[in-house]
């Protein structure tokens, strides 16, 4: 083993703290495509990262827990839908109690399983690849289905939105939901959907952390990520491409912080730590009033026609 | 029905008074993480729970995850309120409430892990790592093919420096060409930075990686899986998690200190003191891996048996990373110091603040 | 039946019936945690009494409730000033700390200062560290550049990183301690308490920015003007209010009530700064404040009702050995049976 070029440990750090954001970031977008901001986001994360180790430990089969993972998510996130779309309760209040709802449910869940040793999901690299000295030397191409799956997801999410009927329908009740009322969608309809497909996203992103990254479970793991990727998802313009340049920047700051401590930089730790937070809000003063074409019209407020 | 309900209360709230009341010993500890996690909370809740079975008459209440906020002073006041005559707080940052708490309740003895200053029932203890780590770092440095050593520090306090700084002495002595490279994740138990600060020292060319983090687990787990070597902390069990790359690791072995702590809050005889041991009493070395050769094995138990003996590497003179003088000749840092130490060694790489 | 007469009989039945929502909901929400206690194997009507026991029936323990409350208060007063403006202010945990940073700066700055001159000058200060920090979101939103939910958000996670460079580096004690916090606070500025408990003076400062905010909100022009421009911006501006500077202010004050959370916490709890300030208080009293509606009594109660719940966090985890999160579950029960009730 030698010292790998920074460059290549950067991309490598920041594929391995990207993933779970993509998919996180991911789902978010979906779901604030139909006009919904989900902020419980963390709380799904750390439901899908508790219950899929919690299933992975007991069953002894990691893909058991990953699949207990997406559902365990999708169920959050339909228990959100409830209090927004069925209730109309306000968005940003039901999502901070999906929060809190989510660090006790997954304190609860995860428990028993503190200190079980998972086996986690299994990696693959292919072999033409594992023989190159860049790649040896480092996590790169040695990845688990979630990890090789990511951006073919997030692709499969851009088709979905951009190319088909049903994407069409998601952002026509995102921009505004009385004129995808009046032309016959349901908005409340779309919504659940959205946010199903989007509770498994965020399962996922909790169960890479869990099932992949760690094969450890900790009550509040996941630290802030559900919160930097609702961040990523403004820092891509609610575009499922260009969130996978974000979450790969986002994992990416996180790994420079690292290398360079690494390296034995003299900046200080917590100046590198705020980088990515204080990052996002340059991104969005940069992009300034050409954001908010981006942006679902609708986003956050209630609609009130279909009922 | 409001009458049943209230009359239900009050006989469960007698019950639980009287239960209490029993004669024995309750014990209260409060932990800032979780007690089953490979790793410093549950080096206490083993030895405790292990004194509830064996000492008669000793029960025992446990909270966990308890943040080191203004929160935790009230945690301990319900503990004592409960009929803890025994609070053990087991996390640095409780220190203050501790000593708020043990203020008004001067018939309760209080057993703090870390340093700080001691009342009548106010006690202080904690184990020597940092010496230990010296034994450590000679394992790694002959363990080694790249010579760097990796080291995942969760909050650079005095104790967590100390212990990089024992470590890269010891593999220096074995090892001149030695390095340890030290990555900060910032918090106690932030399990997905650690397995990315593991991964981010084994980029580096690492091939040994030791920690100071809450729980060892994850980082032990990262290296096995890219076939590097680890050597643990906190506690020992944690080598079932590394099968192929265990070397060895310190653990604390509180049971015999409270167990004899526990005795004397019983027989009334409790009065605080500052308690630091090392090697062969409160720290202890995990048994080696099966891929350590036996004569890493000797080197290694005769740099313990050194320190265990009263070695102390941290003695002057000796030059910190940026080439300045940090311990002059004949000066030592004891053990009552370490917990402000604020530099690294000559050889580690990383920066204080 | 008239529509006069209906009404007559809806107002003098409102509070009765606030009374038993209220009561319905606790009784609901109750209910389903037990439920849930009880699948995890432990004894509810214990827990209960316990958590009663421990809480509103000793002395100390409703003292303790009135400690937990006085930080929310301020964190929820952060929230629902700004609302009145339609402003989402989620940014109350980083306004809080800046409260705390700069309150502490101004404690150190004039160590020597009695106590009558220092206690004022470190209030101050706190709100003034939160009121920058609120003002950073405010101008970027008065500016059109950017919605004031992200950055507050945002700024959460970088004040936190201010204090540790400070406690970690220039400001880190001198104390043989292994733990990174500041030197103590000089006496003068502590914050008195009051009956040997820990309630100190931070009560009546949370209680008094709550007075304040009603007196704004109900009884002066500005809480009006402030209405008109929450309702509706672009006529407010047609009728000739300075709505970029409302934004600011209206931020800037929230951002200050949470400085004095912080602050508050500091030099009434702590006696010095360390990073471990808060445990999510500006979140809390986001909830707090929005399911008070923005109602000054409403918060009170709320916050008064969000510390009873986290104390009991506490008890059933020493008696019951459950995790302390398990009572977010609580939390969230109750929350979701407000909200799913509310259909407004």
């Amino acid at each position: 083993m030698t010292t790998t070029p920074l460059i290549i440990s950067l991309l490598a750090g920041a594929i391995l703290s990207g993933t779970s954001l993509l998919y996180a970031t991911l789902g978010e977008t979906l779901v604030q495509r139909s006009g919904i901001v989900n902020l419980g986001l963390e709380g799904v994360l750390l439901v899908g990262a508790s219950v899929g180790f919690a299933l992975a430990a007991a069953s002894g089969n990691a893909w058991l827990g990953l699949g207990a993972a997406a559902l365990a998510g999708a169920a959050t996130n339909l228990l959100f839908g409830w209090l927004v779309v069925t209730r109309k309760a306000n968005q940003l209040a039901s999502g901070l109690v999906m929060m809190f709802f989510g660090f006790g449910v997954s304190a609860l869940v995860g428990a028993p399983y503190i200190g079980a040793v998972i086996a986690g999901l299994p990696k693959w690299r292919p072999s033409w690849l594992a023989d190159l000295d860049w790649v040896k030397a480092t996590t790169l191409f040695n990845y688990d289905i979630l990890t090789w799956l990511a951006v073919p997801v997030a692709l499969a999410v851009w088709w979905a939105l951009f190319r088909t009927r049903w994407g069409l329908g998601v952002r026509a009740v995102g921009e505004n939901p009385a004129v995808a009322y009046a032309s016959g969608r349901d908005p409340a309809r779309f919504q659940y959907v959205v946010l199903l497909l989007g509770g498994l996203l965020g399962g996922l992103a909790g169960a890479q952390l869990s099932l992949s990254l760690t094969l450890t479970w900790a009550e509040y793991m996941t630290a802030g990520r559900g919160f930097i990727a609702i961040a990523l998802v403004i820092f891509s313009k609610w575009h499922p491409l260009r969130a996978i340049a974000g979450a790969l920047l986002f994992g990416g700051a996180e790994a420079l912080e690292l290398q360079l401590e690494a390296r034995g930089s003299l900046i200080s730790p917590f100046v590198l730590q705020m980088s990515p937070y204080l990052f996002t809000i340059a991104v969005l003063l940069a992009w300034g009033g050409a954001r908010r074409l981006a942006a679902p019209a609708s986003l956050g407020r209630t609609f009130y026609g279909s009922t | 029905m409001k009458h049943l309900l209230r009359a239900i209360v009050l006989i469960l709230a007698a019950a639980c008074a009287a239960a209490f009341a029993a004669d024995g010993l309750v014990i209260g500890a409060v932990y800032v993480g979780s007690v089953n996690d490979y790793g410093y909370n549950r080096s206490f809740h083993d030895a405790l729970t292990q004194i509830e079975k064996q000492l008669p008459g000793v029960k025992l209440l446990e909270a966990e995850n308890v943040p080191e906020s203004g929160e935790v002073e009230s945690v301990m006041e319900g503990l004592v309120r409960q009929g803890a005559k025994l609070v053990i707080p087991t996390s640095f940052g409780y220190y203050d409430a501790a000593r708020k708490v043990a203020a008004r309740h001067r018939d309760v003895a209080f057993e703090f892990a870390g340093d700080g200053d001691t009342t009548g029932n106010f006690g202080v203890f904690f184990g020597q790592t940092q010496r230990a780590m010296y034994a450590m770092g000679v394992a790694a440095g002959r363990m080694t093919r790249t010579n760097k050593l990796g080291f995942v520090i969760g909050v650079p306090i005095g104790y967590s420096l100390g212990n990089v700084n024992g470590f890269q002495m010891g593999a220096h002595s074995i090892n001149p060409k030695a390095q340890t490279i030290v990555v900060v994740t910032g918090g106690w138990s932030d399990k997905a930075k650690e397995a990315a600060a593991a991964n981010a020292l084994l980029d580096q060319g690492c091939d040994v990686v030791s920690m100071h983090v809450d729980s060892p687990a994850t980082i032990i787990r990262a290296v096995e899986a890219r076939g590097g070597m680890s050597i643990g902390f906190q506690s020992i069990e944690a080598r079932a998690l590394a099968p192929k790359g265990w070397i060895t690791g310190l653990g604390f072995d509180w049971k015999p200190f409270l167990t004899e702590t526990a005795k004397r809050v019983m027989a009334g005889r409790f009065h605080g003191e500052a308690v630091y041991q090392g090697l062969g009493q409160m720290v202890v070395v995990a048994p080696f891996g099966a891929a350590v050769p036996a004569e890493v094995q000797a080197a290694v138990n005769k740099a313990a048996a050194a320190v265990a003996e009263g070695f102390n590497p941290f003695s002057g003179p000796l030059k910190d990373n940026r080439g300045n003088l940090a311990l002059p000749p004949n000066a030592t840092v004891g053990a009552d110091q370490m917990g402000r130490l604020n530099w690294y060694v000559e050889g580690v790489i990383g920066k204080v603040h | 039946m008239s529509e006069a007469v209906l009404g007559a009989v809806r107002r003098k039945s409102d509070a009765a019936r606030a009374t038993a929502r209220f009561g319905a909901i606790t009784a609901i929400a109750l209910a389903v945690f037990a439920a849930v206690l009880l699948v995890a194997g432990k004894n509810p009507l214990q827990a209960y009494a316990d958590t009663f026991r421990h809480t509103l029936a000793s002395a100390y323990g409703f003292s303790e409730l009135l400690v937990r409350m006085t930080p929310l208060l301020l964190a929820a007063v952060a929230v629902a000033l700004p609302a009145r403006l339609g402003l989402i202010n989620v940014g109350g945990e980083g306004q809080l700390f800046m409260g705390a940073f700069t309150a502490t700066a101004g404690a150190f700055l004039f160590p020597n200062a009695p106590a009558w001159l220092l206690l004022p000058f470190v209030v101050c200060m706190g709100f003034l560290g939160g009121a920058l920090w609120g003002a950073i979101p405010a101008l970027l939103r008065a500016a059109n550049l950017v919605n004031e939910t992200v950055t507050t958000l945002l700024l959460n996670y970088v004040a936190p990183l201010i204090v540790g460079y400070f406690v970690f580096g220039p400001w880190r004690t001198a104390e043989n301690s292994a733990y990174p916090q500041s030197a103590r606070y000089p006496e003068a500025a502590l914050l008195p308490s009051f009956f040997g408990t820990r309630v100190h003076a931070g009560l009546l400062i949370a209680l008094a920015a709550l007075a304040l905010y009603w007196l704004l909100m109900e009884r002066t022009r500005w809480g009006l003007a402030m209405r008109a421009v929450g309702g509706n911006p672009e006529a407010a501006r047609r009728l000739g209010i300075a709505v970029p500077l409302w934004i600011v202010a209206a931020l800037a004050i929230g951002g200050g009530f949470a400085g004095l959370a912080g602050m508050s916490e500091a030099m009434g709890i702590a006696g010095r700064l360390r990073q471990s300030l808060s445990p999510g208080y500006g979140f809390t009293g986001f909830l707090i404040a929005w399911l008070a509606g923005g109602r000054p009594l409403g918060i009170l109660f709320m916050a008064f009702l969000f510390a009873i719940i986290t104390s009991a966090g506490d008890t059933l985890q020493i008696s019951q050995g459950l995790p302390y999160a398990v009572v977010n579950i609580l939390l969230a029960t109750i929350l979701f049976v407000v909200l799913a009730r509310r259909t407004k």
